[in-house]
């Protein structure tokens, strides 16, 4: 493990020298270092793994969005899944030709209209789920979100224009000119690249002064209210912000091949995965949200077929230990990876620090 | 640097061994998706997998193994398409079969049509699902739009045209529902009597029932997945419905969790499907004693009989082809899974009818069985008992105009 956290250490290093050169180095270096992913995957293991990395980079995005909520601005929000719901259905109906299949709305609007009027609409769905931060907190919103977010979900599932049982199929893939978004590595580009970019936007809101008044708010919210921050703005702000990423999250999510969406896909268990996402990355570490997303995706994908058989009878692993997971983490690490690797850092520099004075001293 | 040394080796030697999990040449690849996330689900997909080791066993097709990986799709579209392209592209499938549900065999027909991979659809009903086009996609179970047919005709016929609906929100039973009142309305002008949409898991239909009861009906149809059905049709008792209001039931209704958590108010449900296990042919009553005996289940459904019935058309298709089973003819020998499979006519296994494929990408090409039997419970519990009412075979067309 320590070998791990030198080579993060190195990583962070290297990058924080390219930065004092210019702000945006080590983020362009660090997009150019993805650009091949692709093909090393495909090369040398195969081409799944690359339709793995899409579905991360959309976890990414997702996770680093609910961080700024709750990692941030320290609100308890478990509808998360609905606003994600909200920017994959309506990217999915504005892009979906009239009539394209049974009574499922369409309005024929290009893929690169739909995706920011999704965006929009999911901003806007963010106002209503920030609402109730106002007057809530703790376990009483976490209680109102979660039905905001599950109430998405079962209108989606009643509604025949939005795809109910069914689903909305046919959506369109993104296009440029005669180049269509439909394979793979094609559509690795376009996520890797939006999550790239919202990694980068989540540390600019983190280090700008609506970041700082979102910290305020979550370490005290009567005394953030004292020193003059308005703290129904910035919660219902940071609602918002967070809504923009799931909103395009979802969108993304609607366009990527096959274009299928389904209400099963916006449950509970989507909700407490990206949970698990956030709390083991560590909350309020937007590399934590990143490091979670990813670990998340890859160990749900290998464990989902883990099958032990008790009395005759075969029980599905993963649940259990992704449950398990959840409780030990908040147990015995509530910091998470994130925070583990800022612990471990801190206590490198004090040693280091210390022996200096020490050598100095000598 | 030694570090980064010694990291780089270890991915190379992970990404080696991973990459040497693609099967080996030589191996008709198999992959499966279904909902695995039932006790039924479990023990057919064993089922599927003891059959395929059986074949094996017994010298395998034409000399070569068949491996096969069964995954879990849960029953949820991202899941499934996830599975079938985890399949598709790191396990170099030959062929696919798969799903269960019909939201999960949907969006996975894009997929295979997409790949060049042949997929064989055990369970999903849902109409729609080889209306899309794709010329390599095969239904074993009977389509959706035959069974709404069969389910009006005998209840216009012999019970009324007053019916109340009760209709989950899964694909499958909105499907159902929708094709029974349709049907309905086609063949006797007859439009619902009452029509309630509920939850795919909804657990509480009294107020729907006290509705329904002050309505006269002469049936009431539930349209569900197994326990959502079972507690629908137990709820109409306590309502007060008579037994002299039929109650019908989706295809789902021959899942053996309905007689067996609904008990006595099974009794009397009658439903489509493409399997009847009071079928008396000596083919059904071995398969009968095979399940009861290996899997432990009572009556098999018609989940167990079509999967049964696809690893016998599989076989058969498989053995009727010349393949190359290596690296370099792996879209060849695709495109012959899939020539080979369209070559299968009149296939009688378990099902209700006969079981034919033909080339065209079209549903009366890739509906293959058109025969739905019309089952009735005798007696609920553990040990329930049904009999067969009737067996029909529709038109080709029928459903499509």
């Amino acid at each position: 493990m320590n070998v791990f956290v030198l080579i993060i250490e190195k990583i962070v290093a290297f990058g924080e020298t390219l930065a004092r050169k210019h702000r945006l180095l080590p983020w362009v270096l660090a997009y150019i270092a993805l650009l091949p992913l692709p093909y090393i995957l495909a090369s040398l293991f195969s081409e799944y793994l690359i339709n793995l990395a899409n579905r991360a980079c959309l976890f990414i995005l997702l996770a680093v969005g609910l961080n700024i909520v709750k990692g941030f601005c320290g609100q308890v929000t478990v509808g998360h899944i609905g606003l994600y719901a909200i920017g994959a259905v309506t990217s999915a109906i504005l892009a979906l030709e009239p009539g394209s299949f049974g009574d499922t709305w369409g309005f024929g609007l290009s893929v690169w209209v739909a995706i920011p009027i999704a965006v929009l609409v999911t901003a806007l769905a963010g106002v209503i789920v920030g609402l109730p931060s106002v007057r809530l907190e703790g376990a009483y919103l976490a209680l109102a979100t979660l039905g905001l977010g599950e109430s998405v979900r079962i209108m989606i599932a009643v509604t025949p224009q939005l795809g109910s049982s069914t689903g909305l199929m046919m959506i369109p893939p993104p296009t440029i000119g005669s180049f269509v978004f439909e394979s793979f590595t094609s559509y690795y580009y376009l996520v890797m690249t939006t999550a790239v970019i919202g990694i980068y936007f989540s540390f600019s809101i983190l280090r700008s002064a609506t970041g700082r008044a979102f910290q305020a708010i979550r370490e005290d919210t009567i005394a953030a209210s004292v020193n003059g921050i308005n703290v129904v703005k910035y919660k219902l702000l940071a609602f918002v912000l967070s809504a923009v990423y799931a909103g395009l999250a979802g969108a993304l999510f609607a366009h990527m091949p096959p274009g299928y969406l389904h209400h099963n896909n916006f449950t509970i268990i989507e909700m407490v995965t990206l949970l698990l996402m956030v709390v083991l990355g560590g909350i309020g570490n937007v590399w934590g949200g990143v490091i979670g997303a990813i670990v998340v995706t890859i160990a749900y994908d290998q464990t989902k077929d883990l099958v032990f058989y008790f009395m005759d009878r075969p029980i599905i692993i993963q649940p259990i230990v992704f449950g398990l997971s959840m409780v030990l983490l908040v147990l015995f690490m509530p910091r998470g990876i994130g925070g583990w690797i800022e612990g471990f850092q801190r206590n490198r520099r004090f040693i280091k620090q210390s022996e200096e004075r020490l050598d100095g001293t000598a | 640097m030694n570090i980064m040394k010694s990291t780089f080796a270890s991915l190379l030697v992970g990404g080696v061994a991973l990459a040497s999990t693609a099967a080996f040449a030589g191996d008709i690849r198999v992959g499966i998706t279904m909902r695995m996330v039932s006790e039924n689900g479990q023990k057919y997909g064993q089922m599927m997998m003891d059959e395929i080791k059986a074949i094996n066993d017994s010298g395998g097709i034409n000399g070569n193994m068949i491996k096969a990986t069964l995954m879990n799709d849960e029953c949820k579209s991202d899941k499934g398409v996830a599975n079938a392209n985890k399949l598709i592209f790191q396990e170099k499938v030959h062929m696919l079969i798969g799903s269960t549900c019909s939201s999960v065999s949907l969006p996975i027909v894009d997929v295979t049509a997409k790949a060049g991979v042949a997929q064989l659809i055990p369970h999903s009903t849902n109409a729609k699902i080889t209306q899309k086009g794709s010329e390599w996609v095969f239904r074993v179970p009977v389509s959706g739009r035959y069974y709404g047919g069969v389910n009006a005709k005998y209840v216009g016929d012999n019970i009324g045209k007053k019916i109340a609906y009760i209709c989950a929100a899964d694909a499958a039973s909105v499907n159902d529902c929708a094709a029974m009142q349709g049907q309905i309305k086609k063949q006797f002008g007859a439009e619902p009597a009452y029509i309630a949409n509920v939850q795919e898991k909804e657990v509480d239909f009294r107020s729907h029932m006290q509705k329904i009861k002050s309505m006269n009906v002469d049936g009431i149809m539930v349209a569900a997945l197994a326990e959502t059905m079972a507690r629908a049709l137990m709820q109409s008792y306590e309502a007060g419905i008579g037994a002299d209001v039929r109650r019908i039931g989706s295809s789902s209704a021959s899942n053996a969790p309905v007689p067996r958590i609904a008990g006595d108010a099974v009794k009397g449900v009658f439903f489509t499907a493409a399997y009847a296990a009071a079928d008396q042919r000596p083919i059904a009553k071995l398969f009968n004693a095979m399940v009861k005996e290996k899997y432990g289940i009572h009556a098999p459904d018609h989940d167990f009989s079509q999967a049964y019935d696809l690893v016998r058309i599989m076989e058969q298709a498989l053995k009727s082809t010349d393949l190359g089973l290596d690296s370099a003819s792996l879209k060849a020998d695709r495109t012959a899974i899939r020539d080979a499979i369209a070559g299968v006519k009149n296939y009688e296994g378990l099902a209700s009818g006969p079981i034919s494929f033909c080339a065209a990408p079209t549903p009366q090409c890739r509906d293959g069985n058109r025969t739905a039997v019309l089952i009735g419970y005798t007696k609920g519990g553990e040990n329930f008992e049904t009999e067969v009412l009737a067996r029909v075979t529709m038109p080709i067309e029928f459903g499509l105009e």
